[in-house]
């Protein structure tokens, strides 16, 4: 990110002038201008150990005259005095007058020079590696290599299939040892476990045995692998890559809202992986977030609608289920009626709920906070994606989550006779199921049944975090969006879809045909939204929300200390109250 | 430990890495499983950061050695003395069934049964004058006869081998002391000799003055690349605001150099001196010796100089009374040749790999040892400032040649009949007198093939070229005059006008019986063996290099090879991070452009088809041995790596 001031350089790629800000790197200068340099160890977000010499180009710098002043050529521009021999482009940034080759015949003699030395002791396993179709080596040896080998010897023999923690496995022969992975462990990850030994053409990528790659973003390490070397023990050998339908879409699993792409085939999610969205998460996620999609394939998973008839679950269709539930709510009085929500619900579906318990005169909603350890890395404490959504959309006036104790108190006591339970689950109030079993109205809306599911009156599958369209406000105040990456499985049906449907069955809500309308009403009446769409929020997402931001801390700063732990401790309180009487209740966490 | 700890910056305890696996290794006799994560716990490391270390400095064993440990020189000088013949005998004699050296990063170790012996095959010692050497314990074995291991192994005391009375053409400045019989280690006897006089007139300078003595004397490093060392002194700002540091580099390991070696073990103190006022000069208050790991005699020689000159308050605080704090320390480093490159050099110091960093931007001046302003100087390059000081900068300027000024000290091995040092004007001899007057010639009825005039990185002349050199006429014009190998002045511009460089200033001489695929291989091994590995083409291309040297020596030559080997050397030279690149480089690229019939010969099989049949190397040296026509025999393996010749 350039600032405003920053001043321009110019500079020559390829007998072009252009201009770029002080501080660009010439690798990325180069890519702007349209000539890519490939690179191995270069990655912009990790420090340039200029390892891998793929960058190698021609640089010259301007003929300076006796007065100290360029020499000026035909056309006034600097002459070049170009340095015999060849660069990096990665550890440099451009200055004044600076000029490059890309294209030489030097440079394309370094890049087959290069490319030969890293394919000689490379197993060439193509077929069976799960890089193939994504693999930089592959890749940069089509387009800057040799066609045919000159090595004639035995390859070096390294280890092979190394567990290098839970999640990572390890082939060292196909490794072309240009440490991004250990950059990042120390530089990002801030867990240095991976490190070279041996030494020479012997040289070999590991961890020492006392201590593995298991932190919590041991994954990305997979992700910036340019070779086949780092494999996911979860996707490997599961599906080639160039099959994968590719959707971009965020995580779900905190409040930080990482940019990701779903990697899907025929509605069976195999992977998902970071998207770079430097307001968000850089190019990283966690392993928590990135690996959490499992459940939406659970055993347990609801795939039929359910009716209380007689005492007895039994199979339903949506129309018969909506009416059944709209039925039941009109049964009894406004302060009989409680609707939890739940903050990993989209803005439209907290919206929608809002507009539900409007029409039917509901106070008593409010959503489930979730607050654990977060880290200082990418975890947020909050664990619900969208609690900002809930604080703007809901409507309720008192921090999200501040009510739910005493709406569970209430559903106890008996005063509540209606409970709408929305994606979340009542075990985690400490509400009992015997307590649950006495209520005469027990609606749940949710993905996985469970043992509150049993109690129901009304069963409504809905969609998991990849199946939907809608939005999300994260944790430091930008509204992003999901995107449906597959089609959701049984009668499971859009949320929006059955709270829209359901508001229209108690009468309230109008012609909201599409997701776009729900957005479009939320963007008309809550200021924040205002002028946006669905579309309009773009892959990166749009910065809507001003949050108390953390001051950055410094060691020595004691002032923004003082005020950042303040902010945090007033944030924390609310989850810590309803996590505290959940642990007193000896209630499962989740 | 602490001690050792407290050596370096409390921000830097990492820096106390190597130190403390040397004392871990002392102690128990190899780094066990438990002291890797022990060391990192002390230093607040990760166990790989200290893994890491153990793996990439060979003299650290993961498992135990004999209760005498031997190692065997293997490389260039040593190997055409006898050093392989010396590890076979050896190996037969204390009955060590030692592996052949296969696929793998450092030579064994192999214990005997008993576990009494144990013998290694190291890269070069750095005593090819005395070739070949061994390590028995801790002590250097010099010009052993192979066929008398007994001998040998009964008399466990070093000796360092002298040559008498300097030659006359020699102007010993730096070596006036060596190989005296009066001479000996201690203070007392460096101050009869009028030491630390300079360090005494040097704190009456200004700094500014000293680097400008230092600056006008036209030194040159003596280390290898031969930089201006005044040049390089500037680059340090007098008001620079974060600690200086001043490092000695005395990890000589360039095979053929054996110079510092002498200084380091028998005047300490002229070294010291040079260190403290070149500390003064540069405001460093902190100087650090990098001595290689194989040198464990002179690390004690250099401690306890320390020691005395600290009891004089040479060094220690408020030194003379002048105000100025200073204080030198060793670092022994662990068998790494890519130590010995400036950057990789701190890298090492700081506890790390030896990995040379990228300049830009990391040149040491500016982001050196701890992201501060940092000199690297040569041993000799240190003790020369001590000279500068004494003479004055001009009249040192007098000695050698323009541009090429002072002394320097020459080391001849290989093929010559009295192999040793000599300390010269630069310039003052030509190659043919240093090798027939001042080495004593050639064995009896052999004849010059080649000689490698800098280290054996240095690119080989062969004796039968013709070299146009530009020659300055005493009334300034320049006139290029065409001359033999034996013509050309042992100066810089001189050796790199004729295609090579001066280098680290190790001379190897190899006659008419060498076999040069064997030379050459014997020198790619090294290098294969000390690339740090850091970046491809040098990684690749080194083990590369010497697989095909390797199978051309076996009979398993292709005709492509040369060619091969050619445009290997192409790839990795000029595209590395560090001069590694060149160094490995080099030897390949003028060996196969100069010896082509030789080449040629042993690469006379037709290339396989690239894809199937699927061959191994092994399958091609299987079959019938080629015939080797320019040579007299077939070249077996064995014969000709345990003799060196054909």
């Amino acid at each position: 990110m350039s600032e405003p001031n920053t001043p321009m350089f110019n500079v020559q790629i390829d007998g072009v002038w252009h201009q770029f800000p002080k501080g660009t790197r010439v690798i990325e200068a180069c890519e702007q201008a349209g000539s890519y340099v490939p690179r191995y160890c270069y990655h912009k977000k990790l420090s340039s150990p200029g390892n891998c010499r793929m960058c190698l180009i021609e640089m010259g710098f301007p003929r300076l005259g006796p007065d100290r002043k360029p020499e000026l050529g035909a056309g006034g521009k600097p002459i070049i005095n170009w340095i015999p021999r060849p660069q990096i482009s990665c550890a440099q940034d451009v200055s004044e007058g600076m000029a490059v080759r890309t294209n030489s015949p030097l440079v394309k003699e370094c890049q087959r020079g290069v490319m030969e030395f890293l394919l000689i002791n490379h197993p060439l396993d193509c077929p069976i590696c799960d890089q193939a179709g994504e693999c930089r080596l592959q890749e940069f040896s089509v387009d800057f290599g040799n066609s045919k080998s000159r090595f004639l010897e035995n390859k070096v023999k390294k280890p092979k299939n190394i567990v290098l923690g839970p999640r990572v496995t390890l082939d060292d022969e196909r490794c072309i040892l240009c440490s991004r992975c250990i950059r990042f462990c120390q530089e990002i990850a801030h867990d240095d476990v991976l490190g070279f030994v041996d030494r020479g053409s012997y040289t070999v990528l590991t961890a020492h045995p006392g201590k593995r790659l298991e932190d919590n973003y041991s994954l990305n390490t997979v992700d910036i692998c340019p070779v086949g070397a780092l494999t996911s023990t979860d996707f490997r050998f599961k599906m080639r890559v160039w099959f994968l339908k590719e959707t971009k879409s965020i995580c779900t699993s905190c409040a930080t809202g990482c940019n990701t792409i779903i990697g899907t085939r025929e509605d069976v999610i195999y992977r998902q992986t970071p998207r770079e969205n430097d307001h968000v998460n850089s190019c990283w996620m966690c392993d928590y977030g990135r690996l959490n999609f499992k459940f939406l394939e659970a055993e347990n998973r609801l795939l039929e609608l359910q009716i209380r008839s007689n005492g007895k679950l039994v199979a339903a269709d949506w129309p018969a289920a909506i009416a059944q539930a709209a039925l039941q709510l009109k049964q009894v009085t406004a302060n009989e009626i409680a609707i939890v929500a739940s903050g990993r619900m989209t803005n439209e579906e907290l919206w929608l709920t809002s507009q539900l318990a409007k029409s039917l005169g509901v106070q008593m909603i409010d959503i489930v906070p979730r607050r654990e350890p977060g880290d200082d890395i990418l975890l947020s404490e909050d664990r619900n994606p969208n609690t900002n959504g809930a604080r703007l959309v809901l409507g309720s006036t008192s921090e999200p989550g501040a009510k739910l104790m005493a709406i569970a108190e209430a559903v106890k006591s008996g005063q509540i006779k209606a409970l709408v339970m929305l994606k979340e689950n009542t075990m985690h109030l400490g509400i009992s199921v015997e307590q649950l079993a006495q209520l005469p109205v027990f609606i749940v809306m949710n993905i996985l049944s469970n043992e509150a599911t049993e109690k129901a009156t009304v069963v409504l599958p809905a969609c998991g975090f990849a199946e939907k369209h809608g939005s999300m406000i994260n944790g430091k105040g930008r509204l992003q969006r999901l995107n449906r990456a597959v089609r959701p499985p049984g009668k499971a049906r859009d949320d929006w879809e059955i709270l829209r449907d359901l508001l229209q069955a108690v009468g309230g809500g109008d012609s909201l045909s599409s997701i776009d309308d729900v957005f479009r009403r939320i963007s008309e009446t809550i200021p924040h939204f205002a002028g946006l769409t669905l579309s309009k929020i773009g892959d990166l997402g749009v910065h809507i929300l001003e949050m108390e931001e953390l001051p950055p801390t410094h060691p020595s700063d004691e002032k923004a200390i003082e005020q950042a732990v303040a902010i945090q401790a007033r944030r924390r309180a609310v989850g810590q109250q309803v996590h505290e009487a959940r642990k007193a209740l000896g209630v499962a966490i989740d | 430990m602490d001690e050792a700890i407290a050596r370096y910056p409390s921000d830097h305890r990492r820096s106390a890495a190597m130190p403390l696996l040397h004392l871990w290794q002392e102690h128990f006799g190899f780094i066990s499983d438990e002291a890797v994560p022990w060391i990192a716990e002390k230093l607040g490391l990760q166990p790989i950061n200290i893994f890491e270390l153990v793996t990439f400095y060979p003299m650290f064993r993961q498992k135990p050695a004999g209760k005498t440990h031997i190692r065997v020189c293997r490389t260039l000088s040593c190997a055409m003395a006898g050093g392989f013949e010396l590890m076979e005998n050896l190996c037969a004699s204390l009955k060590i069934q030692r592996p052949p050296d296969g696929d793998g990063m450092h030579n064994p170790i192999t214990v005997s049964a008993d576990g009494n012996y144990s013998v290694e095959f190291v890269e070069c010692l750095a005593s090819c004058g005395t070739a070949p050497v061994c390590m028995i314990g801790e002590q250097l074995h010099e010009q052993v006869n192979p066929s008398s291991i007994g001998d040998v192994l009964r008399n466990q005391t070093s000796n360092i081998k002298h040559q008498t009375a300097p030659h006359p053409l020699e102007h010993r400045l730096i070596y006036k002391s060596i190989g005296r019989t009066d001479w000996t280690t201690d203070i007392d006897c460096y101050l009869r000799d009028s030491g630390y006089e300079q360090l005494k007139q040097a704190l009456t300078m200004s700094r500014s003055d000293i680097v400008n003595k230092v600056k006008n004397s036209g030194l040159r490093g003596r280390g290898g690349a031969g930089f201006s060392c005044g040049l390089k002194w500037s680059f340090i700002k007098p008001d620079e605001k974060r600690p200086v540091y001043l490092i000695c580099n005395a990890d000589e390991s360039e095979p053929g150099t054996f110079k510092d070696r002498y200084i380091i073990h028998e005047d300490p103190h002229q070294l010291l001196e040079g260190i403290l006022i070149s500390c003064y000069a540069l405001n460093a208050r902190t100087a650090y010796i990098y001595i290689r790991g194989e040198f464990p005699e002179g690390a004690k020689v250099l401690e306890r100089a320390i020691e005395e000159a600290r009891q004089h308050n040479f060094l220690g605080k408020n030194i003379l009374g002048s105000g100025f704090d200073v204080e030198v320390y060793v670092h022994r480093g662990a068998g790494a040749y890519i130590c010995g490159e400036e950057t990789g050099l701190i890298e090492s110091l700081e506890g790390k790999r030896g990995y040379p960093r990228i300049k830009p931007p990391y040149f040491p001046a500016v982001l050196g040892l701890y992201m501060c302003p940092t000199i690297v100087n040569n041993v000799e390059t240190l003790c020369a400032v001590k000279h500068i000081i004494a003479m004055g900068g001009a009249e040192y300027a007098r000695l050698g040649r323009p541009n090429n000024t002072g002394t320097r000290i020459l080391c001849v091995s290989g093929d010559v009949q009295r192999p040793g040092y000599f300390e010269l004007e630069v310039g003052a001899a030509t190659m043919g007198q240093l090798i027939y007057e001042m080495a004593g010639g050639l064995r009896p009825g052999r004849k010059l093939k080649a000689i490698i005039p800098g280290g054996s990185s240095a690119k080989v002349l062969r004796a039968d070229e013709r070299f146009k050199l530009k020659v300055k006429q005493p009334d300034g014009s320049v006139i290029e005059q065409e001359m033999s190998i034996n013509d050309i002045p042992m100066d810089f511009d001189s050796l790199a006008a004729a295609g090579s460089m001066a280098g680290s200033g190790g001379v190897i001489v190899l006659d008419d019986s060498r076999d040069m695929v064997w030379v050459l291989n014997n020198i790619n091994e090294f290098y294969a063996h000390e690339s740090c590995g850091q970046c491809t083409p040098c990684r690749e291309g080194s083990l590369w290099m010497q697989k095909i040297t390797d199978r051309m020596l076996h009979g398993g030559g292709v005709v492509e090879d040369p060619h091969t080997l050619k445009t290997i050397g192409d790839n990795i030279a000029g595209r590395t991070i560090c001069a590694f690149g060149e160094a490995c480089a080099w030897p390949t690229q003028s060996f196969v452009e100069k010896f082509p019939e030789e080449f040629a010969a042993r690469a006379q099989k037709p290339v396989p088809p690239p894809l199937p049949p699927e061959y191994t190397p092994e399958e091609l040296i299987e079959e019938e041995s080629i015939p080797t026509v320019p040579l007299a025999h077939d070249p077996g393996w064995e014969k000709a790596g345990a003799a060196g010749t054909v």
